[in-house]
Order: structure tokens, then sequence, then C-alpha cells
């Protein structure tokens, strides 16, 4: 009886052992994804020079998924799929936080290789961001949760169009409004929820980026509207220009948004402007704060 | 990590967390009594310092915190919830195979780009006053012999087409870090009717014929006198990388499969979609194709899948339409090379009844690992928000 009893204890307690070193591998990461102009050492997941003080809360986990912000999206896509490869496969899972650029450089993944066989890997990145294969087997692309966007780019921005923004910056081309919605089909996430929060408080702009911006995006951007082309869209109170509609339903005037993509936050007061000003400001600020509340 | 470090740290993290675990007995018995109603849960107000019980160890700030703490469970869980729900609806059908209503803006992908602009110069700090410049560009990513048509109107703010003159046009690169930069610019030749200027360009006729990279199309306006600049680009491989060969259909596996044959020149990764519309001509789905290829003789599967067809009933036989593909190139500019473009029907499928087809959702090991963790999240969240002992 006693004998059976200790026996007992120790499966129990062997079971225990196992669930807890299990418990141990599997972890949330919360992935940051910058936009143009870049400015954290690519590979570097701690480098959060783009966003602000590394030190503040951003999420389970928070990586910075450097890239330069200069280069086409395809040519620097290889440093997001590492960072999905290391830290979003096998029993680790993702929540994404992208910003401006970084929206289409994400789409742009999970459109292209979001279906792609992926080696799992051991989130121990070496120095260039890339991680040793964990256990050699493979996994139909990434386990990701959800994605929040700031001041979505991926339907790129008039100020590309227009030539206000260097020619000799690779990236600019990518955000021509043409051809960043014409890079891949945007309603494929792979079923993810893309979560939108669409900046008002742009004025230098407002003659080339139609209806309410950011300074940067307009709102057929940051609010996920469907289409080749970009078009106008207001908040409410503009009773000359159709409304950008929170959550998924179309826009006012009947444009859809892409599949997947719902609008959380349109910024009725227009106090939210693109840019971060390395202080985790805009509407990055808020997309930190629910990645704070929700990524965990 | 040796076993047993492994071993020793698991111990160590046992005890701890035994001590660290909260003392049931030492709950105090009003604090018990909110508890018994649901876990963090709490009167509906703050409470005040008149109706906190006596004896209370909370303070109104430490209730007010845990009032927030619950409601933010509750977001959490909403969202969790949302997340599992959507995933779980989106995955009844494969992602190669979607209902065409989720892809609004791909239903006739070669509709010309349209596009409504001020007339200016880029860096100016203004535009024309009552001018738009209207665009349409057929294209954007373009290989061997293609040709992209491109054209320009200008309005008034009511519609009405304005007088409009093309003062300069050219073509010239992109600067790329890959390349030489600074190829001679060609001009080019817009024509117009009524006022809307057209022109049609195809860089394998041109000194752009060896060019990969964006090329772009800068017209220079002058409305009444008024001047501004539009630009087009195209980004151009010369690489054509495979050509299409002969298209079947068949049923297999509870699905409708449309085989598509292709002459593969170069090897890699190719990305083929169409558009399957009933036969009324109404479109029905988008179907997909994503995965590497050998050179030589080889076919995409685009699959209709049995569930979408057994859900949707679209009438017998359907027709692919509106063809494309790509070879893609990871990791470089362009990342694509475009085969031919197929526009309009160019297979129908045989007649079979709808329900030859499966009426079983999409299975995967990734949809299986999906629903587990997205359901581990939002049971995890469940339990917190309950009440102990339920």
């Amino acid at each position: 009886m006693g004998q059976s009893m200790s026996r007992r204890f120790l499966m129990v307690f062997g079971a225990a052992l196992v669930a807890v070193a299990g418990a141990s591998v599997a972890a949330n990461y919360s992935l940051w994804v910058n936009g143009r102009t870049g400015g954290g050492v690519a590979g570097n997941y701690a480098d959060f020079t783009y966003w602000g003080p590394a030190g503040t809360a951003a999420g389970v986990n928070k990586k910075a998924v450097n890239w330069d912000g200069y280069s086409h999206i395809s040519d620097k896509n290889y440093l997001v799929r590492n960072a999905l490869d290391c830290f979003c496969t096998g029993t680790n899972w993702c929540y994404v936080a992208a910003h401006s650029a970084g929206d289409l450089m994400i789409g742009y993944t999970l459109a292209m290789y979001g279906g792609s066989s992926r080696y799992k890997k051991n989130a121990t990145p070496g120095s260039d961001g890339s991680c040793a294969n964990s256990d050699g087997t493979t996994q139909a692309g990434w386990n990701i949760k959800w994605v929040d966007v700031a001041a979505g780019a991926s339907g790129g921005s008039e100020l590309a169009n227009a030539g206000d923004w260097a020619l000799s910056e690779p990236l600019v081309s990518d955000l021509k409004t043409g051809t960043a919605r014409a890079m891949y089909d945007h309603n494929n996430t792979r079923a993810k929820m893309f979560y939108l929060w669409a900046g008002a408080k742009g004025t230098l702009y407002s003659f080339v980026l139609p209806g309410q911006d950011d300074e940067a995006v307009a709102y057929h951007s940051s609010g996920g509207v469907s289409g080749s082309g970009g078009g106008s869209y207001c908040n409410p109170s503009d009773w000359f220009c159709n409304d950008l509609t929170l959550g998924t339903a179309a826009t006012e005037g009947g444009t859809a948004k892409w599949s997947n993509h719902s609008v959380v936050f349109r910024d009725d007061a227009e106090a939210y402007n693109h840019y971060t000003n390395g202080n985790w400001q805009g509407t990055v600020g808020l997309v930190r704060t629910d990645m704070v509340n929700y990524a965990k | 990590m040796r076993p047993a470090a492994w071993l020793a740290g698991a111990a160590l993290a046992g005890l701890i967390a035994w001590w660290a675990w909260p003392r049931a007995a030492t709950v105090p018995e009003a604090q018990a009594a909110v508890q018994r109603g649901a876990h963090l849960a709490l009167p509906a107000g703050p409470a005040s310092a008149a109706s906190r019980p006596q004896g209370s160890p909370f303070t109104d700030a430490a209730l007010r915190e845990r009032l927030l703490q619950r409601e933010r469970l509750l977001q959490r869980l909403e969202r969790a919830r949302f997340t599992l729900a959507t995933y779980r609806d989106q995955t009844r059908y494969p992602h190669e195979s979607r209902p065409i209503g989720e892809h609004p803006d791909q239903v006739h992908p070669f509709v010309p780009i349209r596009e409504s602009l001020p007339l200016r110069f880029p860096g100016s700090k203004g535009a024309v006053p009552g001018v738009r410049i209207l665009t349409t560009q057929d294209r954007v990513f373009m290989s061997g012999e293609e040709a992209v048509k491109v054209s320009v109107t200008a309005q008034d703010e009511t519609g009405r087409t304005l007088p409009l003159l093309i003062t300069r046009a050219v073509a010239f690169d992109l600067p790329d870090p890959r390349q030489v930069a600074g190829r001679p610019q060609l001009a080019l030749d817009f024509t117009g009717s009524e006022g809307v200027y057209s022109a049609q360009f195809q860089p394998s006729r041109t000194a752009f014929a060896d060019f990969a990279g964006t090329v772009r199309l800068q017209v220079t306006l002058s409305q009444d006198g008024r001047q501004g600049v539009v630009n087009f680009d195209i980004v151009y491989q010369p690489l054509v990388p495979a050509e299409w060969g002969a298209i079947s259909d068949r049923v297999i596996d509870g699905s409708l499969d449309f085989v598509v044959g292709l002459n593969v020149k170069r090897a890699g990764r190719y990305v083929v979609n169409a558009r399957v519309d009933d036969a009324k001509g109404e479109p029905f789905a988008l179907v997909s194709f994503n995965e590497e290829l050998g050179s030589g003789a080889q076919t995409a599967r685009l699959r209709v899948f049995g569930k979408l067809l057994r859900d949707g009933s679209p009438a017998m036989p359907l027709r692919l339409r509106d063809l494309q593909g790509f070879l893609l190139v990871p990791d470089s500019f362009p990342d694509r090379a475009m085969l031919a473009r197929r526009e309009g029907v160019v297979y129908k499928s045989g007649s079979y009844p709808i329900k030859s087809f499966s009426d079983a959702e999409w299975s995967s090991e990734e949809r299986d690992r999906y629903l587990a963790e997205l359901g581990k999240d939002v049971s995890q969240l469940e339990a917190q928000l309950k009440p102990p002992g339920h």
C-alpha cells in the first residue's frame, strides 16, 4: 500500500515535472515590425530605437523586428521571416504589432509565405537574427494570433505617388498607392485579424492625401479600405466625405474593407499623427496600450 | 540545458509556487463572500468607505483595481473568443479556395487602376484649385513582351472634362543599388481624344529590354497654363519564367480541381490564381496556388473546395476566369517574374451534381494547431473568470 502510494506520488510528480518543463518551453511573443526610416539594428530583437525606450512595456516578451525602412519590402522580407521562424513556430505563438510600412511588410509576408513550410526554431537568435532548428520538423506557416497595426501603409501613400518623398529610397516606390495595392492580395491574411488604428492629425499634406490623414497616410490605407487605388474617407463630422466606419463593415458609400481588417480606432478628435517621435507616440502609443492589455 | 538543471529548476519552481499559492484559510470572510459571487467579482460601483464591510482589507483603490482587472479579463476573453470564432469560421474552407466575396478587389484583377490626384509639382505647398487629374494604369508588374497602358485626363469638381496639355512625357529607371542608374530617358508618345490622353509602353521594345526594376513614366501636364506632374510606375522583369499549358478538371477528394499545366523554365515558388464564375457568369470563388515547382512540365492545382461548392451551390458548369501567375523570387527586387495574363474565361468545367462534393470542413494540422491554441486561450480566460468551486 505504502509502496503503491509512493509510486503513484512519483508518477504524479513526474507528470507535473514534464508539464512544468513543457510550459517553460512554450511561450508567447510580441513582435514589433517597424515602418519607413527604420533605425534599429537588423537582427537585434532588443533594439527598440525606432519605437521608443526599450524599457517600456509593449506586450509579452517583446521583440523588435528591425529592418532598414529604406529598401524594397521584398529585399528585406527575410528579416521578418527570420523573426517569425524564431518566435512563432513549434510551441511558441506570436502577437504582431506593425507601424506604417511595417503593415505592408507583414501583410506581404503572410500573403506570399503564410502557407509555406517552416522549420520549427529554438527561439534563441544569433547575432544575425536567425535561430537554429529545434527538432528538425516543419510546420505550415507561422503561429500568429492576431496583428495590431498603427497607421498602416499597406494601401500606400499619395506622398509616394506625387514624388514628395525621396526618389532614391527604394521603399518609396513600393509605397505608391497603385504599387502597394497590387503587390499582394491584402485580403489573404490566412485568417488572422488585422486590428487597425487610424490617425487624423494631419494638416501639412491635406491637399495631397485624400480625406483624413495623419500626415503620412490617409484613411483609405490606415483604415484598410480595399481597391486598386486610394479613396477619400473621413470622420463622421465631415458631411461632404464618406465615413471610415469602425469594425469590419464597409465604408459609407459601400466600399469594402480588406477581409479580416477591423478598424479599432478612428481619430474623430484629430489628435494623433503618424510619428512615434522615438517615444511610442502617435497611434503607435494606442497600439502599445493594446499590446500591453491583450498580448499576454 | 542539462536534465539535472531542468529537474532542479522545476523542483525549485514548484517549491516557490507552493509557498506563493494563496491560502483559502487566510481569506477574510468578507472577501470570500465576494469571491463566492465570482472570481474578481466586486460590487457594481467602487465601494465607498461606508459601504465597505467592516474589517475589509481592501482600500477603495484596491477594490477599484480589482474591478479593473476583471474588466480587462472580460475584454481579453471577448477578443480571444472573437479570434477563435473568426479563425474557425474562416478556415471551414482552405486558404487557397475562398468565396470571392472575401476578396472584393480581386474579382476583376485586370481592370485598370483608377486614381484621382491633385494637379501639382512634388514639394509644392499646395495644389491647383478646382482641378483633379484622373489616371488609369492597367498593370504594375510585367514581364517579357507585356505592355502597360496608361491614361490621364483633367476634370473640374463637377466631373466636367477640362482641356489639358502634355508638355513632357518620359520613361526613366528609379535608382536601385543593384544596378547602374541613369539610363537615357525615353520620350513617351501620348495621343489624345476628347481630353483623355493615353500611351502604351512596352519595355522589351526599348532600351529597357534587359532592365529589371522600376521604370517611372513621368508626365508633365498643363491645364490652362497651370502645371503639375503625374507618375506611373511599373516593375519590369524581362524573364518570363514559364508558359501556360493545357487546363483540365477533375473531381477528387470531394472537391473540384482545375489542373493548370505549366512548362516551367525557371524552378521556384509559383503563385497562381484565378476566379471561378458560375454558369451564369456570377463570380463565385477565388482559387490559388502557392508552391515550389521544379523545371519542365508541371501542374498547378486550383481547387474549388467541396464544402464551398456545397454551401454556395453554384450553377454548373463552372468557368475559370482571369488566370494569372508569377514566379516569386525571395529576397530580391523585382520579387516576381510574371507569366502572360490570361484574360477572360479560360476553361469550363464539366457539369457535376453538387451533391457529388464533400460537405466536410477543411481539416489540416495547421487548422488543428490553431483551434487548439486559440481554444486554450478562451478556456484559460473563462477559468480565470469563474467563481472558485465552479
